[in-house]
């Protein structure tokens, strides 16, 4: 079950991914619509974070191409915002939960220029939307993982972007994060923005989302959570990996193969 | 008079190599900088030989040029070659320095270095190696107007690099996500690095080049919890240690670079040990009072 | 020339001597560098080597003369207070482990070079010789502190072969090691002792600057010929022999040279040799294999274009023109002509004044190729979901790689069918 639709945020053609050569996604075909709280759903290993580092152009693509509001990404950069996975940082940074906030202010601000004082404001005002104002002075070592999480969010609240990609943000988070975080993306996604949310989390999906894109080398489903969230698609996703597939995406590694025929593309009969 | 000139010059050199240490251990590429100081040996030998003085710019951009080409070689054995990072690292920098050791044996006569120098400079002759203009004026100590430069450069780019640097430093996968280009921004610290090294050489050596890229942040870095004050404090220690460095190394007679990596590390344990925020004395403390409430 | 017959043909004692010690300094600091190599604690190495130079200095003052015994203990302890202590900051602070061996190195060699100064301008006549245990002097290895350093080597050797399982199983997997019982605490304790004494031995040779290089380099060397942990042992020990062999020649034909700087340039050049050349790992094999893929790719390809020719007019041993070869598929001119060339030489296409037809053998191949293309692609629409106009690139990949085994597999998982997504026939032989 796989929903296209019309003028959709992202357009994902023919993606491959490999790591070392190896194919961790194959031919990913997906178009996503505006406006919606989006879950991307898989077992470990299935590639979920890879997708989002590929669109956001974070690992090479082995073929096919990604548009974002029919764009290419270094068009629309300061459109989209995303949130890596909290441990991919070093908390013990000497930085303030501020400094970091502010971090969002860059991509707008430009080469050598400095946050002014309407950058600081806007950092401050997206600490409060996440409820953590009164922290905007602490180191950020100091602050509880649920904390941190908040911080990211405010990072990327600060960015005011129109589509957001969220790498595990409820990963080793507190109860009460967890419901506060899905508040403002409600919000976010009620005011029109379209939020993208890395997931691992089964039990929540159905509460917490308004589409669903199930994931496990390869796209299994993507649609209204109500049409893609069924025990048949899941049992696809999670129940045994396709060993074929997996065999051969080793034997390119081995052998070293191209992912694809580079020096005759595009020159093929239709 | 001379003893103020030694102290300026070390503590020239020792901020410089501080600014610049701090993006690298909190990018945990300490050791990169350890080979790069080696690695521009060679660098620094041939353009001696070529250019026949050590004061000209050709050196500087020669050496600093030989500094990132040793970032490419750990990459290119890391990735190419698929060799382990910490071996790739290992492999090159070793085989820069000796090529420079030998390098200054074979052409012991036309280069005026000697084994010594480069492992621990020759500082104490600052006041000696005097920069006199063509017209006969005499303008003072010739390294503190080489390291003086480089400071301001680095000084420059610092700050006006910060907000990319504290970013690609901090969360690189964001940093690119927004279009800041993280390799960029490593080579041109790469770069800064080489080229504070090569003009700290003669006067710290290369491997106190090393204790003064490392010692310092890494003690400031377990007095605050902010960026801005941790380049401020570890300046200061620059200049602590410079100064401390020189009366200690007069007392025992010694060398003064190696006296000043002694007192660097006896400040960062000092910190390690006794700093009010991560010290092992004040955890321990902290650790007590949490299985011991008060009032029981 | 003389002096290289006069060397090697080790009539002077003195030369035995020399080579023997070289030998065995560098080729057991090989050995037990492998493992630390294996371990990817590369750059601890680098932190001991530069540590023992403060316990040098101190055994001396305290001694007051060049006893290597004492000089090796005094070394032994800060070579082990190093690990200790970069061990300790790392685990009690925020300071990362790079930051911590880096500080360490750095600090331990600053108040060496501060002892070693002090003790140059004492005045005190023993201390002539002390500074080269910073660049190594084989030349120096004779009477009683060869005898020392020989018995040294042959501990480090003797206890590699008794612990090699141990060891390499550290190496590999720490975990494992530990859930099947092994004293993992005191393997790697005696393993850290061994290099420590490995590099306190080493710098006889090479000295303490570049003895990271005698532990790093010949292991990293050995690395790219074998897959084997107990070939590549071998192979990093007689590296690291050979080095220390040329070493010690030129630290008797130019005495003033420093011997360590050699011996880590010849080294290097191995393992450099080693990168490029080694075949299986090596940069300049994979490059080339990278080409004959290449090749296989365009000439499957061109079998490829000319079963279809076939498919299309039912005839598959017509004589075709390369402009024919070219409506089902662009070659780029050059690669296909070569390619035609190639496939003639191997039995799979005849070629009759300037046209080519499938001989038995190029048919069956050209077919193959054509039947995995179509086997792939209905694969991928089966399996993956993927629309049937969208399966072809991947397609066109894949049908080079598969094997007969995986050939098999598939057939078998989609039972034998007979149509492509796209309705074209799949051909069975």
């Amino acid at each position: 079950m796989i929903k296209h639709v019309d003028n959709p945020v992202l357009e994902v053609h023919d993606l491959t991914v490999s790591y070392d050569r190896k194919p961790v996604l194959w031919d990913i075909d997906l178009t996503l619509p505006a406006g919606k709280l989006i879950g991307i759903v898989g077992p470990n290993g299935a590639g979920k974070s890879t997708l989002i580092k590929s669109v956001m152009g974070l690992t090479p693509n082995s073929s096919g191409y990604v548009k974002l509001f029919d764009k290419d990404l270094k068009q629309v950069r300061d459109r989209i915002s995303y949130v890596p996975q909290r441990e991919s940082v070093d908390w013990d940074f000497p930085a303030s939960a501020l400094d970091v906030v502010l971090m969002g202010r860059y991509g707008k601000l430009g080469l050598f220029k400095r946050p002014r004082k309407a950058d600081r404001d806007i950092a401050l005002d997206s600490l409060q939307k996440v409820g953590m104002d009164a922290y905007a002075g602490r180191q950020i070592s100091q602050l509880s993982g649920g904390q941190q999480q908040r911080v990211f969010l405010a990072r990327a609240l600060a960015q005011q972007a129109d589509l957001y990609f969220m790498d595990e943000p409820f990963a080793g988070v507190d109860a009460a994060t967890e419901k506060a975080i899905i508040e403002i993306l409600r919000e976010m996604s009620a005011k029109g923005n379209t939020v993208i949310v890395v997931h691992h989390d089964l039990q929540s999906v159905t509460q917490y989302f308004d589409w669903v894109i199930l994931l496990n080398m390869r796209l299994v489903g993507s649609g209204p959570t109500s049409e893609v969230f069924t025990t048949e698609l899941l049992q696809e996703t999670y129940g045994g990996k396709l060993t074929l597939l997996s065999d051969v995406g080793d034997l390119i590694r081995r052998e070293r193969f191209p992912n694809r025929e580079q020096f005759d593309k595009a020159q093929k009969p239709k | 008079m001379e003893a103020l000139q030694i102290i300026l010059a070390g503590s020239l050199v020792a901020i410089a190599c501080g600014l610049l240490g701090c993006f690298l251990i909190l990018r945990k590429m300490a050791m990169v900088g350890d080979a790069i100081s080696h690695a521009v040996l060679p660098g620094i030998v041939l353009a001696f030989l070529f250019t026949g003085s050590r004061d000209s710019v050709t050196m500087l951009i020669g050496a600093g040029a030989i500094g990132i080409l040793t970032t490419f070689l750990i990459e290119f054995f890391h990735k190419k070659g698929r060799l382990q990072t910490d071996a790739s690292i290992g492999v090159t920098f070793t085989w820069l320095f000796a090529v420079g050791v030998i390098l200054i044996s074979v052409f012991a006569g036309k280069v005026d270095l000697d084994q010594d120098c480069v492992l621990y400079g020759e500082i104490a002759y600052v006041p000696l190696d005097l920069w006199i203009t063509d017209s006969g004026q005499i303008m003072g100590p010739r390294v503190l107007y080489i390291t003086g430069t480089v400071l301001i450069i680095l000084i420059a780019f610092i700050s006006l690099g910060y907000k990319e640097l504290f970013l690609t430093t901090f969360d690189p996968a964001y940093a690119s996500a927004i279009g800041i280009s993280t390799a960029v921004w490593h080579y041109l610290l790469m770069g800064a690095v080489s080229l504070t090294t090569v003009a700290s050489f003669e006067s710290v050596g290369a491997i106190l080049v090393v204790a003064l890229l490392i010692a310092p942040p890494a003690t400031a870095y377990l007095l605050t919890e902010n960026l801005k004050k941790m380049l401020l404090i570890t300046s200061l220690l620059g200049v602590v240690i410079s100064a401390v460095g020189y009366y200690l190394a007069a007392w025992f007679d010694g060398s003064i670079a190696g006296a000043m990596a002694s007192v660097a590390g006896l400040l960062f344990m000092l910190a390690f040990l006794l700093s009010p925020t991560n010290g092992l004395i004040a955890k321990h403390r902290r650790k007590k009072a949490i299985l011991k409430p008060s009032g029981v | 020339m003389d002096t290289f017959f006069e060397f090697f043909s080790f009539a002077d004692p003195n030369i035995r001597y020399v080579v023997i010690g070289s030998l065995l300094l560098t080729a057991s600091s090989a050995i037990v560098g492998s493992f630390t190599f294996l371990k990817k604690k590369a750059l601890v190495g680098d932190a001991v080597a530069h540590s023992v130079l403060p316990g040098v200095c101190l055994s001396f003052i305290l001694y007051g003369e060049k006893n290597p015994i004492i000089l090796i203990f005094g070394a032994f302890a800060t070579g082990w207070l190093s690990l200790i202590l970069i061990d300790i900051i790392s685990s009690h602070s925020k300071v990362k482990e790079d930051t911590a061996i880096g500080l360490i190195l750095s600090v331990f060699f600053g108040i060496g070079i501060f002892m070693l100064t002090i003790i140059q301008k004492s005045g005190n006549a023993a201390q002539t010789g002390l500074d080269q245990i910073l660049f190594g002097k084989a030349a120096s290895l004779v009477g009683n502190d060869l005898i020392a350093f020989a018995v040294i080597a042959a501990i480090l050797i003797l206890s590699v072969w008794f612990f090699f399982k141990e060891f390499t199983l550290l190496a590999f997997d720490e975990d494992f090691a530990s859930t099947i019982g092994l004293p993992v605490r005191a393997i790697e304790l005696l393993l850290t002792t061994l290099t420590v004494l490995a590099v306190v031995i080493g710098i006889q040779a090479v000295g303490v600057v570049l003895m990271a290089a005698m532990l790093i380099t010949p292991a990293a060397a050995a690395r790219f010929w074998t897959e084997k942990i107990s070939t590549m042992v071998w192979l990093a020990a007689i590296f690291g022999a050979f080095s220390g062999l040329t070493g010690a020649y030129i630290s008797y034909i130019a005495p003033s040279m420093p011997t360590g700087p050699w011996i880590v340039v010849v080294i290097s050049t191995i393992a450099f040799i080693s990168f490029f050349m080694a075949p299986k790992r090596g940069i300049l094999y994979r490059m080339n294999n990278q080409r004959k893929i290449r090749r296989q790719i365009n000439d499957e390809n061109i079998l490829k274009a000319l079963y279809q020719l076939g498919e299309e007019e039912k005839n598959f041993y017509e004589k075709r023109t390369i402009e024919e070869i070219l409506t089902k598929r662009k070659f780029d001119p050059a690669s296909l002509k070569t390619g035609l060339r190639r496939l003639k030489r191997e039995g799979y296409l005849g070629n009759e004044s300037g046209h080519w037809s499938f001989t038995k053998a190029g048919k069956h191949k050209g077919q193959r190729t054509v039947k995995l293309h179509r086997l792939w692609e209905l694969y991928l629409t089966q399996y993956l979901r993927i629309a049937p106009d969208h399966v072809h690139d991947d397609a066109d990949t894949i049908e080079h790689i598969l094997t007969p085994e995986l050939e098999t597999r598939l057939e078998k998982l989609l039972d034998y069918p007979t149509v492509d997504p796209h309705q074209s026939e799949i051909p069975y032989q």
